[in-house]
């Protein structure tokens, strides 16, 4: 019944993660006829949100089959809580006692099991610099349209043992009595340098620290430990092997972001990353892309069709499909179309945490960036992400919390002293009060950094990366473009969509058009 | 700023087929499109209607074919305020669908949405789904129902100013689902509700 899906195409795409996404929405917008296509029955592949339901279904088919899903592994999911509520007459008691003073509520994995359509659970959480690659296409792609995002509310690092919240805006510095007035002087100084920071002509500044790091510069430049930390650890997101150059790249990035929408540099999708795919699929849609999940492919054949003119013949579902393109995510695709992988990719370690509160109690609902340094030799920075109920992340009085690190040995070994730092992963009474949020839930994972391996082995296939472990989108947006860039030369990716109040529809024309630009909202447009 | 007290965005689901571009654009345009060409680029349509002499303005979105074969985004359900869910009276397996729509409904929607059952082309004559089916279906999923006709215009209007009417009672009793708080579009410009004061715009 499915199989009146047509056979011939310019481009097909496989996969529905960010990069497949976003090469289908850009040859779709400039009509290329495009199918796109997912094996699974949702959206997003290793980019996906998952509901708790589906995230369980994932845990499953990881578990049980492990050849599914080849680009995670040691994937381990822990309770602290039990598996049922305590009984009616405990929660009556709790209740009335509760009147003066509400009491916590006492979570199981039932009481989970039941807000299961609450959660949205991301596989490759990521945040948008407010004026990175990723933000500028999506307005000026106007797709943001079909987004929404929240401000991270503070930018938190690990200092002397404790959490402390890192001054982000001009304000902040000013504002902090962490800082001296003397070091306030030298930070905006040194801050100031750091933006003047041009890559093309390589500034004073940093001409003669090409092979030195960038704790180096900063010690140089006066900066007292505590400013160092910030700079480095919380801003650069480095460690003390961060090479200059890299770290003040990172500095100017954060910086630069600052001021447009809150008070720190990031935004982040509200219902998770895992949305921001789906809203190229969308746009891939409205301009005629076909959509169909649970469709996965068989096998891939490339053919010379006359001089240097490749036709891509894929089976599928005992159907043949023909493309002059085949874009394909990296989990999607036959391993003999992948160009072997280079030999020093490093794997990602990740971790998910659901908490009965905030890793730092604040007035408002807080959305957290903590950046750790390295707490052994050796290790790496690790990126901690919180975010709460008003993201539609989770039900009302949870968390999650996000951890991210380069892997050095397993996703639990690497990021377990760092959760314990910060939750109490002892399980026991929910309505304690501690200092630390209690850990309800937990997954550990590795997943296989693939960012390295996109070359293809055949013409007309080209191979998208997984997800990498930076902080942004910046990775996959660049190689997006320049997958399309191969597909259609000399095109503009993702011209502006028109608003609905700028279409004029063919068959209207007989009638006389009838649509009317409001002037004030043309203005606006143009502004942005 | 627009002239518009109140924002209400309207999303339609429905086996493909059945009319729900005919039924925007029926009311948006106040035409029936001749022909089963996609439109293409089309991504919602605007309308700006009056209800107790305050203006509603409703951004109305279409599947664009992403239901042809199953395969609509989830965050196409994403700050809906109404869901209008269309079957075709001619035809039996558009209704017999109905239930799948639902379990994604479910899933994927705020449970607090304006739930309606649209019956669409009651200007056939070949019509399989008897009126009283339809409504039984609607009362026992806790849905209002209509039955209409994009290409005779009737029930069109009434469909789309039922749901402002209701969405602007719920609005006033703030009874609305909430997508409170957050940045909403960053583009400047509001696609949709953005904060605790409901659709109310300042």
């Amino acid at each position: 019944m499915d199989d009146d899906l047509p056979t011939d195409f310019q481009v097909i795409v496989v996969g529905t993660g960010m990069v497949e996404s976003i090469v289908a929405a850009a040859c779709s917008r400039i009509h290329k006829n495009v199918l796109h296509l997912d094996s699974s029955d949702h959206y997003g592949g290793l980019w996906a949100s998952y509901n708790f339901d589906g995230l369980q279904k994932f845990i499953k088919e990881v578990n049980s089959d492990p050849e599914k899903q080849v680009q995670v592994y040691n994937l381990r999911e822990q309770w602290y809580i039990e598996k049922e509520s305590p009984s009616e007459e405990e929660k009556g008691e709790a209740k009335e006692d509760g009147k003066t003073e509400p009491s916590k509520k006492i979570w199981s994995q039932a009481s989970f099991a039941a807000e299961y359509r609450k959660f949205n659970i991301d596989m490759t959480p990521k945040l948008l610099f407010s004026r990175g690659p990723l933000v500028e296409l999506l307005i000026s792609s106007n797709i943001a349209r079909y987004a929404e995002f929240r401000c991270v509310t503070r930018v938190l690092t690990w200092l002397d043992d404790h959490l402390v919240p890192v001054p982000c805006s001009r304000a902040d510095v000013f504002a902090t009595e962490a800082v001296g007035i003397v070091e306030k002087r030298m930070l905006m100084k040194m801050l100031t340098s750091i933006v003047a920071y041009n890559e093309e002509e390589m500034n004073n500044e940093f001409k003669d620290w090409n092979d030195k790091t960038f704790k180096e510069y900063l010690t140089h430049k006066g900066l007292t430990p505590n400013l160092i930390h910030y700079v480095l650890f919380a801003i650069a997101g480095g460690t003390d092997a961060m090479p200059c150059l890299e770290g003040v790249r990172e500095c100017k990035k954060f910086l630069m972001s600052l001021g447009r929408y809150g008070n720190t540099p990031f935004l982040w999708p509200m219902y998770g990353s895992g949305e921001l795919p789906q809203c190229f699929c969308r746009l891939c849609a409205v301009f005629g892309g076909v959509y169909c999940l649970n469709r996965p492919i068989d096998s891939v054949e490339t053919k010379t069709v006359e001089e240097g003119k490749t036709k891509v013949v894929i089976e599928s579902k005992s159907k043949t499909l023909n493309c002059e393109h085949l874009v394909i995510g990296i989990n999607e695709c036959p391993k003999d179309l992948v160009s072997p992988e280079p030999a020093e990719t490093c794997d990602i370690s990740k971790a998910v945490f659901i908490t009965n509160g905030t890793i730092m109690k604040s007035e408002k609902e807080p959305l957290t960036l903590l950046r750790f340094p390295p707490l052994v030799e050796g290790g790496g920075a690790v990126t901690v992400l919180e975010v709460g109920p008003a993201t539609g992340s989770c039900p009302k009085g949870l968390f999650v919390v996000y951890f991210i690190t380069n892997k050095v040995s397993d996703a639990e070994t690497d990021l377990r002293p760092y959760a314990d730092k910060i939750f109490d992963l002892s399980g026991g009474d929910q309505t304690e009060e501690t200092d630390k949020p209690k850990c309800l839930w937990s997954l550990f994972y590795n997943v296989k950094d693939t960012s390295g391996a996109a070359g293809s082995a055949a013409a007309g296939v080209h191979v998208c990366s997984g997800p990498d472990a930076g902080l942004d989108f910046d990775r996959a947006v660049e190689q997006a473009e320049q997958i399309f860039k191969k597909i259609c030369p000399g095109e503009e990716f993702l011209p502006r969509a028109p608003d609905p109040e700028e279409i004029v529809f063919e068959d209207d024309v007989t009638h006389g058009p009838e649509f009317q630009r409001e002037d004030e909202d043309a203005d606006g447009d143009a502004k942005e | 700023m627009e002239d518009y007290k109140f924002l209400f965005k309207v999303v339609l689901v429905g086996n493909a087929g059945v009319g729900k571009t005919c039924l925007v654009r029926r009311f948006t345009q106040g035409l029936f499109p001749p022909g089963q060409g996609a439109t293409i680029g089309v991504d919602f349509m605007i309308k700006t209607v009056e209800v107790d002499g305050e203006k509603v303005k409703l951004q109305i979105w279409d599947t664009a074919g992403q239901e042809r074969f199953r395969s609509i985004t989830q965050s196409y359900y994403r700050s809906a305020h109404a869901l209008i869910l269309v079957y075709d009276i001619s035809c039996q397996p558009t209704f017999d669908c109905l239930p799948d729509w639902l379990r994604e409904i479910e899933e994927y929607a705020n449970n607090k949405v304006l739930r309606i059952l649209v019956g669409n082309k009651t200007d056939r004559e070949d019509r399989e789904i008897p009126r009283h089916i339809g409504e039984d279906f609607a009362q026992r999923h806790g849905m209002y129902f209509l039955e209409t006709s994009a290409k005779e215009a009737e029930n069109v209007e009434r469909l789309f100013m039922e749901i402002a009417v209701e969405l602007m009672e719920q609005a006033k009793c703030k009874e609305l689902p909430k997508y409170d708080g957050s940045l909403g579009p960053i583009n400047g410009k509001t696609t949709s509700v953005g904060d605790s004061s409901c659709c109310l715009r300042s």
